[in-house]
C-alpha cells in the first residue's frame, strides 16, 4: 500500500516537472484553432479550456543553437517549445516551426479545429465533438477517431481513415483524396445521403447500397454512387481519383 | 197644358224601333201636331235619300293591291316563332317552373364556382409570393453560408443550389467565386460539381475555363476537365492543351486529358 502511494506520488511529481516544459494558453473567445505543421501532428482532447502543447522530455535545443531563437515560416518561436502561437481575431494560429519534430497538442473536445500538414506530416485527431478540418497537402496520411463531425478532410497522397462515434446532422461531411484510399466507419444506424466516387479506384461497402451484393465487402463499380442509408440525412461525400473507398458499418 | 213634341222619337218611329205604347202616343200626337208631321215628312225624305244612295264598292284593283301589300308584309316578317309555344304545348304544367329552378340552381353553382376560382387564383398568387419569399430567404442564407468560416458550412451553402431551379446571376457568380477562390479544396470541388447544372450560363463556362488555368489540385482539375468534355466546350481545348504542356500537371491528369481531348476536337 505504502509502495503504491509512493509510486503514484512519484509519477505525479514527474508529470508536474514535465508539464513545466509544456506550453499552455487559455482559449477564451477562440472559435477556431488552426494548427500547421510540417511534421506529424497528434491532436487529442483534455478537460481544461486551454491549448496544451506537450513536447515531453525528448525536446532539446541543439547545442549550436544555444542563445539563438528558432525562426520559421510565418514567425519565430514564442513558446519555447518550438511553436509560434498567435491570436488572429477569434482564431488561434498554432504553427510547428521544427521541420521534423512531431507535436502533440491537447484541446477541449468542443473546440473547432483545423489541422494542416505538408511534406511528410501525418495527422491524427482523436475525440473531438466540434468541427474538424484536416488537410495533408503532400504525403501525410490522416487518421481521425471517435468524432461526430462535421468534418472536411483532404489529402494528396496519404490515406484517410475516419471512425465516427456518431454522425452530426448539422452540416455536410466531405472527404477527398487524390492518390490515397478512404476508409470510413459509420455507426450502423447513421441517417445519411451518400455520394461515393473514385475515378480509378474501387468502392467497397457493407452498407445496403443499391446494386450491393450481400455478405462481405463487394465492389460496386467505378463511377459516382449516390445513395441514402437509414432514410437519408446529412450529406456525406467521399471522393478519390486513384484510391479505393471503403465504407464500413460499425 | 204644355204641348209635348215627340221629335226625338221620330227617327226610331220610322225605323220601327219603338214599343207599342210609344208608337201609339207618337201616332196620336202626329195627327194633332202639324209641326211634328212636317218633321216626320222631312225625315222620310232624308231616309229615302239615304236608301237611294248607291253603296260604294271598292274596285278590284284596290282589293288586289291590298292583298299584295299584305302578302308582302307577311313575307317580310315571315319567320316569327312564338317563344313560348313549345313550353305551353308541353303536357307538364310544372315544366316552366322546374326550368326556372334549374336555371337558378345553375346560376348559383356558376357563381359559387367563379368565386371559388377567384379565391383559388388569389391563393395561388399568395403561394407564389410565399415561394418567392422563401427563395429569397434561401438565397440570402446560401450567400451568407458560403462566406462562413467553417468549410463544412460553406459546402452546405454550395449544396443549397439544389433548391433553386432558376438561380439568378448573383448566386451563380458566388458559386463560381467559391470554385475559383475558396481556400479549401473540398469547397472548390463541391462548387465545381454544383455548377454543372448551369453550363448554359456564360459566367459558368468562363469560370470553368479560368479554373483550368489556375487550379492546382488534380482532383478539381479532373472534375472540371470531365465537365467541359461532357458539355463539348470548344473553348476548353486551348487551356487543356496548355495543361498538357505544363511541368507541374500530374501525369495521371495529363493521361486523362489525352484520353478525353479527341472527343471534343
Amino acid at each position: 500500500m505504502k509502495l503504491l502511494k509512493i509510486t503514484v506520488l512519484t509519477c505525479f511529481f514527474c508529470a508536474t516537472i514535465n508539464a513545466q516544459e509544456d506550453y499552455t494558453k487559455a482559449l477564451g473567445g477562440i472559435e477556431w484553432v488552426k494548427i500547421a505543421s510540417n511534421a506529424n501532428v497528434t491532436v487529442k482532447t483534455h478537460s481544461s479550456n486551454e491549448l496544451l502543447i506537450k513536447v515531453g522530455s525528448s525536446y532539446k535545443t541543439p547545442e549550436r543553437a544555444k542563445g539563438l531563437k528558432l525562426v520559421g515560416e510565418g514567425g519565430s518561436d514564442n513558446t519555447n517549445v518550438g511553436f509560434y502561437v498567435i491570436k488572429e481575431g477569434n482564431n488561434l494560429i498554432v504553427r510547428n516551426l521544427r521541420k521534423s519534430k512531431a507535436a502533440e497538442i491537447y484541446l477541449p473536445a468542443s473546440q473547432n479545429i483545423s489541422v494542416k500538414t505538408n511534406w511528410q506530416g501525418n495527422i491524427k485527431i482523436v475525440g473531438f465533438k466540434g468541427e474538424i478540418e484536416a488537410s495533408a497537402e503532400l504525403n501525410g496520411s490522416i487518421g481521425i477517431e471517435d468524432v461526430s463531425g462535421p468534418i472536411t478532410v483532404n489529402s494528396l497522397n496519404g490515406q484517410i481513415e475516419v471512425l465516427f462515434a456518431e454522425v452530426s446532422q448539422s452540416s455536410p461531411i466531405t472527404i477527398n483524396t487524390i492518390n490515397g484510399a478512404i476508409d470510413i466507419t459509420l455507426p450502423e444506424n447513421t441517417p445519411a445521403n451518400l455520394s461515393l466516387g473514385s475515378l480509378n479506384g474501387d468502392i467497397y461497402s457493407n452498407f445496403e447500397l443499391p446494386t450491393l451484393e450481400k455478405d462481405g465487402l463487394k465492389s460496386i463499380g467505378r463511377s459516382k454512387i449516390k445513395s441514402s442509408i437509414n432514410n437519408g440525412g446529412v450529406k456525406i461525400s467521399l471522393s478519390s481519383i486513384n484510391g479505393s473507398i471503403y465504407l464500413r458499418k460499425n | 197644358m204644355k204641348k209635348k213634341h215627340f221629335t226625338d222619337l221620330l227617327p226610331d218611329y220610322l225605323d220601327g224601333l219603338l214599343d207599342d205604347i210609344q208608337k201609339k202616343q207618337v201616332e196620336t200626337h202626329l195627327k194633332k201636331c202639324a209641326a211634328c208631321t212636317k218633321e216626320l215628312e222631312s225625315l222620310i225624305v232624308l231616309f229615302n235619300s239615304f236608301d237611294a244612295e248607291k253603296e260604294l264598292e271598292p274596285s278590284d284593283a284596290l282589293k288586289s293591291n291590298f292583298y299584295e301589300a299584305l302578302e308582302q308584309e307577311k313575307q317580310e316578317h315571315s319567320k316569327v316563332i312564338a317563344l313560348n309555344s313549345k313550353i305551353q304545348s308541353g303536357k307538364n304544367p310544372w315544366m316552366p317552373n322546374l326550368l326556372k329552378i334549374a336555371a337558378s340552381v345553375a346560376l348559383l353553382i356558376c357563381s359559387f364556382m367563379l368565386g371559388k376560382k377567384q379565391q383559388e387564383q388569389k391563393a395561388t398568387t399568395e403561394i407564389a409570393a410565399l415561394i418567392d419569399e422563401s427563395l429569397h430567404i434561401k438565397q440570402t442564407a446560401m450567400l451568407s453560408l458560403m462566406e462562413n468560416k467553417s468549410a463544412s458550412r460553406r459546402i452546405q451553402g454550395v449544396n443549397f443550389i439544389e433548391e433553386f431551379t432558376n438561380p439568378d446571376e448573383t448566386i451563380v457568380a458566388a458559386l463560381a467565386d467559391r470554385m475559383l477562390y475558396d481556400e479549401n479544396t473540398n469547397v472548390r470541388l463541391t462548387a465545381a460539381e454544383a455548377l454543372l447544372g448551369f453550363t448554359a450560363s456564360e459566367t459558368v463556362i468562363s469560370a470553368y475555363i479560368s479554373a483550368l488555368k489556375t487550379e492546382k489540385d488534380p482532383g478539381i482539375q479532373i472534375a472540371v476537365i470531365q465537365i467541359l468534355v461532357q458539355i463539348q466546350e470548344k473553348k476548353a481545348v486551348a487551356p487543356l492543351q496548355n495543361l498538357l504542356l505544363k511541368d507541374d500537371t500530374q501525369p495521371f491528369v495529363k493521361k486523362h486529358i489525352e484520353s478525353l481531348l479527341p472527343s471534343i476536337i
